[in-house]
């Protein structure tokens, strides 16, 4: 949760405010489906969250075609996406909301393979979380 | 017209709303101003960074404060 204006007053939930002069508005989302590889996205996305690389964002709000949420991602300096699977959700949600903008990782795409009803481990999100940063990274 | 701000009361809100007013006069629009400032409110538009411009009720900017030509474009 970021503080605001200062950080003199605490804003409710996960709101941001007044658009710091300082660091770019960074979004994360997280497919967040029923596989291993979606487990992992959130999961990374949360990592990333809480050492404060970025704010975790609601990919259901863009699906669900929120035009407030729309307009958040739109004006994000920089969207990050992750992905599970080659089904490419969450990328195929961004684009059905006309957010053109954002970075993207997908979790099969770092040697993870895609299974049902399989935990996933600390180290398989460690991966992911790297690449994340990574490219991160690049778009600073 | 109902022109909302919304954001905390932040100097960047003030902004907003100072920029918003110029562009609105500037245009000769018949309007209101609403700075709503509770975070819960803010967070039913969807947003999630402020200030944020609402236009009868849409949201037009987050996060940012663009100046008041900028700004018409979304009064028009």
């Amino acid at each position: 949760m970021a503080g605001c204006c200062g950080g003199n007053s605490a804003p409710a939930k996960n709101a941001s405010c007044c658009g710091s002069d300082k660091n770019k508005t960074v979004l994360i989302y997280a497919c967040s489906g029923g596989a291993n590889v979606a487990e992992i996205s959130d999961r990374a996305a949360r990592e990333l969250m809480r050492s404060g690389a970025g704010t975790m964002f609601c990919l259901a709000g863009l699906g669900a075609g929120i035009p407030g949420m729309i307009q958040t991602s739109k004006d994000a300096d920089v969207n990050l996406v992750i992905d599970g699977c080659p089904m490419d959700c969450a990328r195929k949600v961004f684009e059905k909301a006309g957010v053109t903008s954002f970075a993207y990782v997908k979790v099969t795409d770092l040697g993870i393979e895609k299974k049902k009803g399989v935990p996933c481990t600390q180290e398989q999100v460690d991966r992911v979380v790297a690449k994340c940063r990574e490219v991160l990274a690049a778009q600073k | 017209m109902k022109l909302q701000i919304l954001g905390t009361g932040c100097p960047k809100c003030k902004k907003l709303a100072e920029n918003t007013e110029a562009a609105a006069k500037a245009l000769g629009i018949e309007y209101t101003l609403e700075k709503v400032t509770d975070l819960s409110a803010i967070m039913q538009f969807g947003v999630m960074m402020t200030p944020a411009l609402a236009v009868d009720g849409q949201v037009k900017v987050v996060g940012k404060v663009p100046d008041p030509e900028a700004i018409k474009t979304f009064l028009r």
